[in-house]
């Protein structure tokens, strides 16, 4: 019997520990297998890395070989630790524990390139259907089949270092004197939560402390930078895990110190809720860490995607707009305005066409707008100035602009009677426009441009007639400019389609890590609760009562994180509120209740498969 | 009421696998109020089947066990719960307590899924508390005493809730001589201050000769039976010679 016979038999024989982790392995691979698909397809070249875009995928793809980097650890430890038991049988029939390393190596090493193999055979035989999927998601045609050579290779070269890297780094967790502690005792106590009242002062007044500036001085924020963002992120994860402990221990002992203690099958459930308090609290926080990411990466990433119409319309008022600059020639001008005129009569037939002009100073970006003029363009209320007064309007998004400029271009001086900060033309054009009454403009001597604006019905819809309009009239740089917000809102759509889907995978990781998370645990305790109650049935317990205890424990390993996840990310939604649309938090609010009907369904699910393990 | 607590009649069990293996061959027993018995038999004789069956742990596989007047193979599983925890009390060789309760609590456990009112069970806690002697080792967890503390806690357990039959597995297999010695006079005096009907299985003639009669089963069959005279020592000596005519492990004897 060789060594390397010993390492196989191992697996073969003790599938069921094994399975769950090959699993999860299976799982991330695959996830991030996926990813690549889509960074690498052809299609994707398009995207500048430079981009935010870029720059994005680039980030994600980081985050999620991080994260599978730590769940593969984790869940490397979690198998070592339901391993050590039968590693001290090793151990003690005189293995050394060098030896013990080496073998456990091998079997991680066997499984991880089984895992690796498995998920690029599954991603390559899925992989025509997910990009099918992708290509509806993206509504992007030419998001077609390929044969993806470089993800498999980077997926092969990046796992396969992984892998290495973790069995090398959780074999040294081997300890003999643990695994032949582990043999020798029959019962193993964990250490009770012990009530550390300090330590939640303590931590809870440091949050906080970090929070304030938020509030009330976000300059220290801005000169700390992303050194105070990392400080404050530990230090939450901290309080949040001390609550959590902390409020176990209480309600444990609130329940003890109940009446109702000593009725029914409440004393099994709060004595085994306090014996493995530590461990339950462990996997309640990790849930609740990866499920406040899930809904975080989704609102977030919804948000961005729920008001593209919106957005779009904030910087690019008009379907087509045309400025038509003094050095372009006349014909030239009248051309482009035929052409945008008889097309948009074929094509649409209805139309809203505006035409305006302004004159600006080019070199402090300021435009002037006769009164007459701003209320020829169709978007706003029209105003009407007396001879002293003017109007400011804002020329970028977001940007209150400089309203006294105006006094340096005029003999008398102005009043001012208001400012509109939404767009009248394109963002970023000039940096604001002074509204002044017409014989005021008249006799401003700057050159002036000639606005030509077209607002189209149900203008999300005609990205076929914006193709064909922008492939004949280009901005020409100093003669004319075309801006539309139709290909502007096609493009940003594009951009947060690919964000919601990249948000989209990362939950799905960050789900499938929590359900794994959960499973291991289940997995781990399995053994040690059917024992006990098998111990039980035979005083007399009957299946209904062992059904009760097994239910609201699982409730509480399942319920109890989504309620954590969901109250961060309330009070996250509700710091930010003002940023925010209603109709976002009323989005969230059915987001988050269809999450919960997924846990609620999977609650009943795991309930059942775990009673029938317990008791078979 | 009958004075018969436990009446087994032509008691057949069968494992069904690869390869079907009889253990009991249709046994007939009868366990009169307030007796104490022992089974004897080598090992894979079926004496421990035999227990099992009339805990309602095993299923029978035909025959029929009567227990103060009821049948627990006509229970659902709530009702056998229910019987087992009012009926029936158990001990058991590993001691089989609950690691995530106090000795206390474990004490009270039959008594709490019955929603016993906080009165009654404090009186009754006492009385066996008191009667077993482990007053001290109360708010202690099960893993900070030792083997023969726990089976005390074991058999606190069996009886606070009075049940009419006493079912104990190789109660002292797990324990050395003097904590064995000191757990069978307990039986004893159970049996003899609260009445309790006591069935027992072991396979040691010293812990048998406790009882009023031992029965002896081999190969999933009754064999034989004595009865106690008034000479423990003679006792002791009657079993050890059947024991030995039967065989299986105990020439050394």
């Amino acid at each position: 019997m060789s060594f390397n016979h010993i390492v196989i038999q191992n697996i073969l024989r003790d599938k069921w520990t094994y399975i769950s982790y090959f699993l999860s392995s299976v799982f991330s691979i695959l996830v991030f297998f996926f990813f690549l698909i889509t960074a690498f397809h052809p299609m994707m070249d398009a995207i500048d890395p430079h981009s935010s875009l870029g720059i994005t995928m680039i980030l994600c793809s980081i985050i999620i070989y991080t994260f599978s980097f730590v769940f593969i650890i984790y869940s490397m430890l979690a198998f070592l630790k339901k391993k050590t038991k039968s590693l001290g049988v090793f151990i003690i029939s005189g293995a050394s524990t060098k030896q013990v390393q080496k073998m456990v190596f091998r079997e991680n090493m066997l499984i991880a390139i089984a895992a690796i193999i498995t998920a690029i055979v599954v991603g390559v035989i899925v992989s025509p259907l997910f990009l099918m999927v992708v290509k509806n998601v993206l509504e992007a045609d030419s998001f077609g089949m390929y044969v993806p050579v470089q993800a498999i290779a980077m997926t092969f070269i990046l796992f396969s270092v992984l892998f290495l890297i973790v069995s090398k780094i959780t074999t040294r967790f081997i300890k003999k004197e643990k695994a032949v502690r582990l043999l020798k005792a029959d019962v193993t106590q964990e250490k009770l939560i012990l009530p550390t009242p300090w330590r939640l002062l303590l931590s809870i007044l440091v949050s906080a402390a970090l929070l304030l500036p938020f509030k009330f001085s976000p300059d220290i924020i801005d000169s700390l930078g992303i050194v105070y963002f990392i400080i404050l992120f530990i230090s939450l994860l901290m309080t949040i895990y001390i609550v959590l402990t902390q409020g176990i221990w209480f309600t444990i002992r609130i329940l003890q110190k109940s009446s109702a203690y000593y009725r029914k099958t409440n004393m099994l459930f709060v004595s085994n809720l306090q014996a493995k308090g530590n461990s339950h609290a462990h996997v309640i926080y990790l849930l609740s860490i990866l499920l406040v990411a899930v809904f975080v990466t989704t609102s977030v990433l919804y948000s961005s995607y729920y008001n593209v119409k919106e957005n779009t319309e904030a910087v690019y008022p008009y379907s087509f707009q045309y400025i038509s600059l003094p050095d372009n020639p006349l014909e030239k001008e009248q051309q482009d305005i035929e052409f945008m005129e008889t097309t948009l009569e074929q094509t649409v037939g209805n139309f809203d066409a505006y035409q305006s002009a302004f004159k600006t100073d080019e070199d402090r970006r300021i435009g002037f707008m006769s009164n007459a003029n701003f209320n020829a363009l169709g978007t706003h209320q029209a105003i009407t100035l007396n001879d002293n007064e003017y109007y400011v309007v804002a020329g970028n998004e977001g940007i209150i602009p400089n309203t006294d400029a105006i006094q340096d271009y005029v003999d008398d001086t102005l009043q001012y009677v208001g400012l509109e900060e939404r767009m009248i033309l394109s963002t970023g054009f000039r940096a604001v426009y002074y509204i002044i009454p017409d014989a005021i403009y008249e006799a401003i001597n700057y050159p002036e441009y000639h606005v030509f604006a077209y607002e189209l019905e149900d203008w999300t819809e005609k990205r076929d007639l914006a193709e064909k309009i922008e492939s004949q009239i280009m901005t020409e740089p100093g003669e004319s400019y075309v801006a539309s917000k139709i290909s502007l809102y096609a493009d940003e759509l594009f951009v947060k389609r690919i964000l919601f889907f990249i948000g989209f995978m990362l939950s799905l990781i960050f789900l499938s890590a929590a359900m794994s998370i959960l499973y291991f645990y289940l997995q781990t305790s399995l053994a040690g609760e059917k024992e006990k109650y098998l111990g039980i049935r035979k005083i007399g317990l009957s299946m209904k009562e062992i059904s009760v205890i097994v239910t609201r424990e699982l409730a509480i390993l399942i319920f109890v994180p989504f309620t954590i996840a969901t109250i961060l990310l309330f009070i996250v939604l509700f710091s930010i509120r003002d940023s925010l649309s209603p109709a976002f938090f009323q989005m969230t609010t059915v987001g988050v209740g269809i999450i919960l009907l997924l846990f609620t369904l999977s609650f009943f699910i795991i309930r059942k498969a775990y009673l029938i393990k317990l008791v078979e | 009421m009958s004075d018969m607590i436990l009446s087994v009649q032509q008691l057949h069990k069968e494992y069904v696998g690869e390869v079907n293996y009889k253990a009991l061959k249709g046994i007939d027993f009868q366990l009169k109020r307030n007796e104490f018995v022992s089974v004897m038999g080598p090992s894979g004789s079926g004496k421990t089947t035999f227990l099992n069956c009339i805990s309602t742990i095993d299923r029978l596989t035909n025959g029929s066990i009567t227990i103060n007047q009821n049948n627990p193979y006509e229970l659902n599983d709530e009702g056998l719960a229910k019987f087992r925890r009012s009926e029936l009390g158990f001990v058991f060789q590993d001691f089989n307590l609950v690691h995530t309760l106090t000795v206390e609590e474990n004490i009270l456990l039959p008594l709490t899924l019955d929603v016993v009112n906080a009165k009654e069970m404090k009186s009754r806690l006492a009385e066996v508390v008191e009667f077993l002697g482990i007053e001290e080792i109360m708010k202690k967890r099960t893993f900070e005493i030792s083997g023969g503390q726990k089976q005390r806690v074991a058999i606190a357990r069996a009886v606070i809730h009075q049940p009419s039959l006493l079912l104990a597995d190789e109660p002292t297999g797990n324990l050395d001589s003097k904590a064995a010695n000191s757990v069978m006079t307990l039986f004893q005096s159970i049996h003899e201050t609260f009445q309790t009907s006591l069935l027992m299985v072991t396979h040691d003639p010293y812990v048998a000769s406790f009882a009023e009669r031992v029965i002896f089963m081999q190969d999933g069959m009754l064999y034989n039976e004595i009865q106690r005279g008034d000479h423990k020592q003679q006792f002791y000596q009657e079993i050890v010679d059947t024991l030995t005519f039967l065989g299986g492990g105990y020439h050394e004897l």
